[in-house]
C-alpha cells in the first residue's frame, strides 16, 4: 500500500437517546435546553437513594423487530436513521469497503442480567442470550443487519469508547482498509451500571449537575453513530458532507482504576495530541463538548485542564449534554459528537442546563475566563469544535471537527515495523482436567515485584493481562520512565473480556439486590480495566485501546498497534490479545453449545511488543520479525454460528499477501486456527487448499494450550515470530477467525 | 478487644477485597504501604461492617480505618445488642 492522507467526512447522523427517537427530535430537545432524565423504568429503584435515569423511550419491539440485545438495538436504531441521512445507496456500493466500528461500556449487560436472573429463578435459560452478552457481538450484529461486509471492531474503553471508535474509523480508512465507516457508539440502561455507579456513591440524588454542583452523574442509554467516509468517496457519489473529522488524542492516565489524576494531566496530554494530529492550534477550538459528567473529581480535574489550556478565552465555549440526556457510557463520545455536529450545523452552541442565578455566579468563579454556556444555547459561528471522553481505566479521548479541511496526520502504511519482545501466559491441562488454565497465582507475579497490595484488585482478566504485559517488556528490555512514558501505548484485543467479575458482579445484584452492587468489584466489569491496570503499574502514558471482536481480535490488535505506530503517536506499542477461563465461561461456552467437536478451551494472554524501525536502532533492540503485512476481512454469518464463508478468509490471507508485496509460494509456515470445530476447520482447509495449490506447513498453537480465544490468535504470531528468529524462514503468516464471519491473516518477514 | 468480631473483620476483608489472608494481621496498616486501601476499599468497608453488625461508619473520622483492631474497637462501641 502506498502512503496516502485522506480527509474523512462525516456524511450521515443518527442519534437516539433520552431526548428524542431521532437526530433532529434530540437536537430540538437539547438546543432548547429539555432534560430527558426522569425516574428510573427500567427496573425498580425503592432502595436506593437515586432514581434518577435518562432512558429511551421506545421499547426493545420498536427499535428493531429482530431479536438482538438491547445495546444492539439502540444501535441498529441510530445506525439506520445515519445510512438513511447519508443517501448510502448500498445497493450500489462494494459492500466489503464498509466497515462498522462501535463502542460499547456494559455491551450485552441486559443479556447477561436475564439469564442469571432466569438461572437464580430456577427458570430454563435461554441459550441465545449467551450469544448476545458480548460486546463482541454488537458490530457484526449491526453490520449483518445491513448487509454490510466491512471490517467492524467494538472498541471497549468504558466511557471514552464512543469517541475512540470515531477515531478508529478515520485511522483505518486513512489506512486504505475501508471506504466508509458506520461508527459511533451503544450502550443500555442497565442493573450493572446502576448497581455499580450506586456502589460507588458517584449517582446524584436529582439530575446530574455538571460543572455545577458536581454532586454524581445520571446515566443514561443510547446510540449515536456517524457515517464516515473518505472525501474521495464522498464526493464521487455527490454526499452533502457535514464536516471533516480531523484528528484525535488517546492517552493514559496511568494514575487509577476509576479517579481521573486530579492534575488533568491525562486530559490535556489527550487534548493536545488531538489538536496537534489535526493541524489546529488550541485558540482556533470554538466550542468543546466537555466530559463534564458532573463527578466532583471528574469536573474538578477537568475543570482545571481547560483552565490550563485554555484559560481566559471567553470566546471558547464549553458545555456539557450530559446535563440533559445523562451519562451514556460508552455511548456518551458518540452522542455527543452528533450534538457537536449539530452545532455545526445551527451555528448554535446547546447549553449545560441546571443553573440558578446563585449557581451562575459560581460558575464565573470557577470558570477561569472560559465561556461556560449555561441554561440557554448560545448563537456562535462554530468552525472547529472538539469533544472529549474519559474513562475508568484512566483512559483519555480528544477529537475534532471542523468545517474546513486541515492538513492532519496521515498515516504512513510502508514504514517498518518489527516485534522485539514477546511476552506469553499460557494453560496447562493436567490429567484429568478438561481444560488448560494459567498459573496467576501471587507467587507469579512476587518474581515482577508487583505487590499484593496492587495485585489484589485485579480480576483473572486484568492477571492475564498484567503478566503478560510485563514480561514482554522485559523481554523486549524496556524500562518504562519519564523519558519514554507518552511514547508507548497499549492494544488489548479479546474475546470475551473480564466476563467472570462481570457475571459475578450481576449475580450478586440478582441474589442481595440493586442496591448491594460490590464498589470493590465494578471498576474491573469494564473490558479495559486490564488495559488500564497495566498503564497503571508499568507507567505507559500513551495510546491505550481495548478491542472486543471475537477470537481473532488478538490478531487485530497487531493491526490497531501498528497502525498507532503509522500515525507517528507511538514509538513503541503493546499488542495484547487474551482471555480467561473460569467455571463461568466454560459453563457459558458448554451450554451456547461450542464444546461438543472436541474442543479444548484455554486462556492466556499473549503481548507482542511492536516497534519503530528508529526505535529498534536507537535501543539496539533484538528483532524476531518485522511486520511485513496484515488484512482484516469478513462476511457477515450471524452471531454465535461456528464457521462463516471461506470467501472472507481467502481475501483476508491474499491481501495480507499482497500488503507484504509477495506471493503465496514465499510464506513456508502458516499458523491457523483449527480448533476441532468441523465447520471451522473446513474453512481453513478449504482456504489453504485453494490459495497453497502445492501446500503449505500448518502448525497450530491449540495443540498445546487449548483454544485460548484471542489469546490464541496473537500467540500465532508470537510462535512465527519466535520460530522465524531462529530458522531460515523468510516469510510466515498467522491466522485467525472470529465470530460474526470476520478474519484477520499477518505475514511475518525475517528481520 | 473483642477476637470473635475481629476476626469476622478479617474474614470480610480477605473476601471482599481480596487482601491476601496471610498478609493481614490485626494492626496491620490498612490504608498505608502495608495492604494498601484506598477509597473504593472503604465503601466496601463500610457496606461489609452494616452488613456484618449493624453498625453504620459512613461519615465517622480516619482514625476508625486504621486497622482491624481500631474497626473492631468502633464496632464494639456502636453495636447495638
Amino acid at each position: 500500500m502506498s502512503d496516502s492522507i485522506k480527509r474523512c467526512v462525516v456524511t450521515g447522523l443518527g442519534l437516539v437517546c433520552a431526548l428524542g427517537d431521532d437526530a433532529a427530535s434530540c437536537a430540538a430537545s437539547a438546543f432548547s435546553g429539555k432534560s430527558g432524565i426522569e425516574d428510573v423504568k427500567s427496573f425498580g429503584t425503592a432502595t436506593c437513594y437515586s432514581h434518577k435515569g435518562a432512558e429511551v423511550a421506545l421499547t426493545d419491539e420498536e427499535l428493531c423487530s429482530e431479536k438482538y440485545d438491547r445495546t444492539t438495538l439502540l444501535c441498529i436504531k441510530a445506525a439506520g436513521e445515519a445510512l438513511a441521512d447519508s443517501g448510502l445507496d448500498l445497493e450500489k456500493e462494494d459492500r466489503r469497503k464498509i466497515g462498522v466500528i462501535l463502542g460499547t461500556c456494559i455491551g450485552g449487560a441486559a443479556s447477561i442480567d436475564k439469564y442469571y436472573t432466569d438461572s437464580f429463578e430456577g427458570k430454563e435459560t435461554c441459550k441465545d442470550d449467551i450469544l448476545r452478552m458480548p460486546a463482541s457481538a454488537i458490530a457484526n450484529n449491526v453490520a449483518g443487519h445491513f448487509g454490510l461486509d466491512g471490517i467492524t471492531a467494538n472498541i471497549v474503553n468504558a466511557c471514552a469508547a464512543g469517541t475512540m471508535s470515531l477515531a478508529g474509523a478515520c485511522d483505518m480508512i486513512r489506512s486504505g482498509k475501508a471506504d466508509v465507516f458506520v461508527a459511533g457508539g451503544c450502550d443500555s440502561f442497565s442493573s450493572l451500571a446502576y448497581a455499580g455507579f450506586h456502589a460507588l456513591h458517584a449517582l446524584s440524588e436529582d439530575a446530574c449537575s455538571p460543572f455545577n454542583h458536581s454532586n454524581g452523574i445520571t446515566i443514561g442509554e443510547g446510540s449515536g453513530v456517524l457515517i464516515i467516509e473518505s472525501y474521495e468517496h464522498a464526493v464521487a457519489r455527490d454526499a452533502k458532507i457535514y464536516c471533516d473529522v480531523l484528528g484525535a488524542g488517546v492517552s493514559s492516565d496511568a494514575y487509577h482504576i476509576t479517579a481521573p489524576r486530579p492534575d488533568g494531566e491525562g486530559q490535556m496530554s489527550a487534548i493536545r495530541r488531538a489538536a496537534y494530529n489535526s493541524g489546529v492550534d488550541l485558540s482556533e477550538i470554538d466550542y468543546i463538548n466537555a466530559h463534564g459528567t458532573g463527578t466532583s473529581k471528574n469536573d474538578e480535574a477537568e475543570f482545571l485542564s481547560l483552565k490550563t489550556l485554555f484559560g481566559n478565552r471567553p470566546e471558547l465555549a464549553v458545555s456539557s449534554t450530559k446535563s440533559m440526556n445523562g451519562h451514556c457510557l460508552g455511548a456518551a463520545g458518540s452522542i455527543e459528537a452528533v450534538l457537536t455536529i449539530e452545532a455545526m450545523k445551527r451555528g448554535e452552541v446547546p447549553p449545560t442546563i441546571g443553573y440558578s442565578a446563585e449557581d451562575i455566579e459560581a460558575l464565573k468563579e470557577k470558570s477561569g475566563g472560559i465561556g461556560f454556556v449555561a441554561n440557554e444555547k448560545q448563537a456562535k459561528e462554530l468552525n472547529v469544535c472538539m469533544s472529549n471522553s474519559f474513562a475508568f481505566g484512566g483512559n483519555n479521548a480528544s477529537i475534532v471537527f471542523s468545517k474546513e479541511p486541515r492538513d492532519v496526520k496521515g498515516i504512513s502504511n510502508t514504514a517498518p515495523i518489527y516485534i522485539t519482545g514477546v511476552g506469553k501466559v499460557t494453560g496447562t491441562k493436567d490429567e484429568g482436567a478438561s481444560d488448560y488454565r494459567a498459573d496467576v497465582s501471587p507467587e507469579v507475579f512476587k518474581k515482577h515485584e508487583v505487590k499484593s497490595a496492587f495485585l489484589r484488585k485485579l480480576d483473572r482478566f486484568s492477571d492475564l493481562v498484567l503478566l503478560s504485559g510485563i514480561e514482554a517488556l522485559s523481554d523486549a528490555g524496556i524500562k518504562v520512565d519519564d523519558t519514554n512514558a507518552d511514547d508507548i501505548g497499549i492494544v488489548i484485543g479479546t474475546s470475551d473480556g473480564p466476563i467472570t467479575e462481570i457475571v459475578n458482579f450481576q449475580k450478586l445484584v440478582i441474589e442481595k439486590g440493586i442496591e448491594n452492587g460490590s464498589a470493590f468489584m465494578f471498576p474491573n466489569t469494564v473490558y479495559n480495566a486490564a488495559g488500564g491496570y497495566l498503564s497503571i503499574f508499568t507507567g505507559i502514558r500513551g495510546y491505550n485501546i481495548t478491542i472486543a471482536n471475537g477470537f481473532q481480535a488478538g490478531l487485530q490488535s497487531v493491526m490497531y498497534a501498528c497502525d498507532a505506530i503509522r500515525r507517528g503517536d507511538e514509538n513503541i506499542m503493546l499488542a495484547t490479545g487474551a482471555d480467561e477461563l473460569t467455571d463461568i465461561e466454560h459453563d457459558l461456552y458448554e451450554n451456547a453449545g461450542y464444546l461438543g467437536d472436541g474442543v479444548v478451551l484455554g486462556e492466556g494472554a499473549v503481548t507482542l511488543i511492536l516497534e519503530s524501525a528508529e526505535s529498534a536502532a536507537k535501543r539496539g533492540s533484538k528483532k524476531y520479525a518485522q511486520i511485513a503485512g496484515y488484512a482484516t476481512a469478513r462476511h457477515s454469518v450471524p452471531y454465535g454460528i461456528a464457521g462463516g464463508t471461506g470467501e472472507a478468509l481467502v481475501r483476508a490471507i491474499e491481501e495480507a499477501i499482497a500488503d507484504a508485496g509477495i506471493s503465496a509460494e514465499d510464506i513456508s509456515v502458516l499458523y491457523g486456527f483449527a480448533n476441532g470445530l468441523k465447520p471451522l476447520d473446513d474453512i481453513l482447509g478449504d482456504a489453504v487448499s485453494k490459495i497453497w495449490k502445492n501446500g503449505i506447513e500448518i502448525r497450530n498453537v491449540r495443540e498445546d494450550s487449548g483454544e485460548a480465544r484471542a489469546a490464541s490468535a496473537a500467540l500465532s504470531l508470537a510462535r512465527a515470530a519466535e520460530d522465524m528468529k531462529d530458522s531460515g524462514s523468510e516469510y510466515m503468516m498467522a491466522v485467525s477467525f472470529g465470530a460474526g464471519g470476520i478474519y484477520s491473516a499477518a505475514v511475518l518477514k525475517k528481520a | 478487644m473483642n477476637e470473635e468480631i475481629a476476626a469476622k473483620i478479617k474474614k470480610m476483608l480477605v473476601e471482599r477485597l481480596r487482601i491476601p489472608e496471610d498478609e493481614l494481621e490485626y494492626d496491620s496498616e490498612l490504608f498505608g504501604e502495608d495492604i494498601g486501601l484506598d477509597s473504593i476499599d472503604s465503601i466496601e468497608i463500610i457496606v461489609g461492617l452494616e452488613d456484618l453488625f449493624g453498625v453504620d461508619m459512613s461519615g465517622s473520622g480516619k482514625e476508625n480505618f486504621q486497622s482491624i483492631r481500631t474497626l473492631t474497637q468502633y464496632v464494639e462501641e456502636h453495636k447495638e445488642d
